[in-house]
């Protein structure tokens, strides 16, 4: 496993690891385009961390390809051969403020982009977008590509930028703090955003001084779209369902590297579910006071961080830690010291009631694992709503005359004979997916964990990013709306679901062109394969402004 | 106070798109959030949280200390009538 990272305190990896030796961190109070209006304690990559402009390359992709080709200089190979895996919440999305229009701003198109410029195979792309745990997530899906003989090597990017898009919307939800962020602490009061980019080359041979990825699962709380889980029971799941598939037991485990953004009730759910998994007297990190949260990117260079944590020996403190501020032990450790090294779990938890665990393994630690018996994939439902039309597998169900998406939507949610609240509140996408879901899983019974949802579209949430957009431009930070910021996110909407039907399985948002049924199933064979999951929800869900095409199909093992 | 009141439910089925809800749907004294009355949660408090700053001047930073203020339609137009200035 070869890496790659460029943040607010390095320019390339050994520069980030010595500034963590140092505990120095990026963030600091800035006040720039990038940060809006106000200023903000944030952990912004410097100008002169990137190469000069050229080729037409948006910023975010600058910071992509640079990384790409210091990833190809540490592997002393061509990547051209490699699948890549863009992880991002928001990619280009500093170009909205210009309008809906941009070629660039489609992440399947940013994805295509940079893989052109970085030498690589445009048609072997695919992005997941699923909040704070995109880069978790990527990673556990890179892992199966591998192991299901898909491909030898897979690249994972890992990158979000700052812009006043992200900053307004974190402002309004008021959890960023005023100082930089401390993880755990009882003066906890919030996070620090940062920006950065990391990249992973993952291979099918472990060589000496490589760390292999061993384990890897991706949960939901199905509580609350922005509030954490008040159990830690999905975290938990994760947790588990990762040291499951690595083979190893809590006393394997090294060191955790937890999520710890620094807000309220992240912080505490996490400490609950390391309560639940019985890890508590693990030495515990967070990363985010150094690097700040960097969303899309957080994910793919903590890994990174950890890597080299595992194969150096040095375990970080986590800076801005002093006393125990979360209600169930949990043992944070806020000085650097050498620790004997074998396995770390890494995890991360977004909006959308998501979390996703990894197992991070030396080579001569790794347990040689069953191979995994394939599974038979049957497809027992499927639902479209499409042009007011609403099937259940190619039979009509209901039509309606309504022209406009959101009058059509809501005669569906009460033909149905539904009255929820909560439905009227989510966006678009959500209430597509929502309405969807509802007719999938109709009659079907199952315990939370035996449901996985995995799905696609092109546009992500620009639907909703659009109208965060506007009141942006329209109002300033002052006018934007956490009710609509929340949506922001595509994977937003399975977590909709998610609370609807009590689902707390594997849930993956993936952005790509077009929908590719068989990209799916081989998704929904991956995760089937591996966890509790008996059925998985999979299919496109794609809404933007008023066109809207909804394709779910219900699928059992 | 009682115009007050039919203005903050107004402000409340706009801002946290309470779309089939008319004004006399909503119960002055019922509690906004928990499983009874409206069923709000902590995004719509903060929607509240941007109501009060936006058409009334004031401020209230920590979501937490509003929870009395924010108990129903009745003690919100209280808190708004005893600080506007």
């Amino acid at each position: 496993m070869a890496d790659a990272l460029i943040s607010s305190i390095g320019r390339i990896t050994a520069e980030n690891v010595e500034s963590l030796r140092h505990y120095r961190s990026g963030i600091a109070l800035r006040q720039d385009s990038r940060t809006g209006e106000a200023p903000l304690q944030a952990a912004l990559i410097p100008d002169d961390y990137l190469p000069s402009q050229e080729e037409d390359m948006t910023r975010f992709e600058r910071l992509a390809v640079e990384t790409l080709r210091q990833l190809a200089e540490k592997a002393e190979r061509s990547l051209a051969d490699c699948p890549l895996i863009l992880s991002t919440t928001k990619g280009n999305i500093s170009l909205l403020s210009s309008g809906l229009s941009d070629s660039r701003l489609p992440l399947a198109e940013t994805a295509r982009r940079i893989a052109a410029f970085s030498g690589m195979d445009e048609k072997r792309t695919e992005v997941v977008s699923n909040a704070c745990i995109s880069g978790v997530s990527a990673i556990v899906v890179a892992k199966r590509m591998i192991e299901d003989g898909e491909c030898r090597d897979v690249v994972v990017l890992g990158c979000d930028e700052l812009s006043p898009f992200i900053t307004s919307g974190f402002l309004s939800f008021k959890s960023v703090s005023g100082q930089p962020c401390r993880p755990y602490d009882s003066a906890r009061d919030g996070l620090s955003l940062g920006e950065a980019c990391g990249a992973l080359l993952l291979s099918a041979d472990c060589r000496k001084g490589a760390v292999a990825v061993t384990g890897g699962a991706i949960s939901n709380d199905a509580n609350h779209i922005s509030g954490p889980s008040r159990t830690g029971d999905g975290l938990y799941f994760a947790m588990r369902d990762a040291m499951l598939d690595s083979g190893i037991s809590a006393d394997d485990l090294s060191f955790l590297n937890l999520h710890g953004t620094a807000t309220v009730y992240n912080d505490e759910m996490e400490a609950k579910a390391v309560a639940l998994a019985g890890l508590e007297a693990k030495p515990v990190q967070s990363l985010k006071s150094y690097f700040g949260h960097t969303l899309g990117a957080s994910g793919v260079i903590e890994t990174v961080i950890c890597c080299h944590e595992l194969l150096s020996g040095d375990f970080w403190g986590t800076k801005g830690y002093g006393e125990c501020g979360v209600s169930v032990p949990l043992n944070v450790e806020s000085t650097h010291r050498r620790m004997p090294m074998r396995h770390c779990l890494k995890t991360a938890s977004g909006f959308g009631g998501c979390n996703a665990a990894i197992v991070l393994s030396l080579p001569e630690e790794v347990r040689p694992m069953p191979r995994l018996e394939p599974v038979t994939l049957e497809s027992l439902r499927r639902v479209t709503v499409e042009g007011g039309r609403i099937t259940v597998d190619g039979r009509e169900r209901m039509t309606t005359d309504a022209a406009e998406f959101g009058q059509m939507i809501r005669e569906v949610h009460k033909a149905r004979g539904e009255s929820n609240m909560k439905f009227f509140k989510m966006d678009n996408m959500a209430k597509l997916g929502y309405e969807a879901a509802a007719l999938l899983l109709e009659g079907i019974v199952f315990e939370p964990e035996e449901m996985a949802v995995i799905l696609a579209n092109r546009s992500a949430s620009l639907d909703s990013d659009w109208r965060h957009q506007q009141l942006l431009n329209e109002g300033g930070a002052e006018m934007v709306s956490p009710a609509v910021f929340v949506y922001t996110l595509p994977n937003v909407t399975i977590g909709e679901i998610c609370i609807r039907h009590k689902i707390k399985g594997e849930n993956t948002f993936f952005i790509v062109d077009g929908y590719d049924r068989e990209r799916m199933l081989a998704h929904a064979s991956a995760a089937l394969s591996r966890t509790k999951a008996k059925y998985c929800i999979i299919g496109w869900c794609e809404l933007l402004q008023n066109e809207y095409c909804a394709n779910f199909e219900l699928i059992k093992k | 106070m009682e115009k007050l009141i039919e203005e903050l439910k107004q402000h409340l089925i706009e801002n946290l798109n309470l779309e089939d809800l008319t004004p006399a749907d909503i119960d002055a004294e019922a509690p906004l959030f928990g499983d009874e009355g409206l069923g709000l949660d902590s995004i719509d408090a903060l929607e509240i949280i941007l109501i009060l700053e936006r058409n009334y001047g004031l401020k209230i930073d920590n979501p937490a200390k509003g929870k009395e203020i924010f108990y129903s339609v009745r003690t919100l137009a209280d808190y708004i009538t005893a600080n506007r200035k």
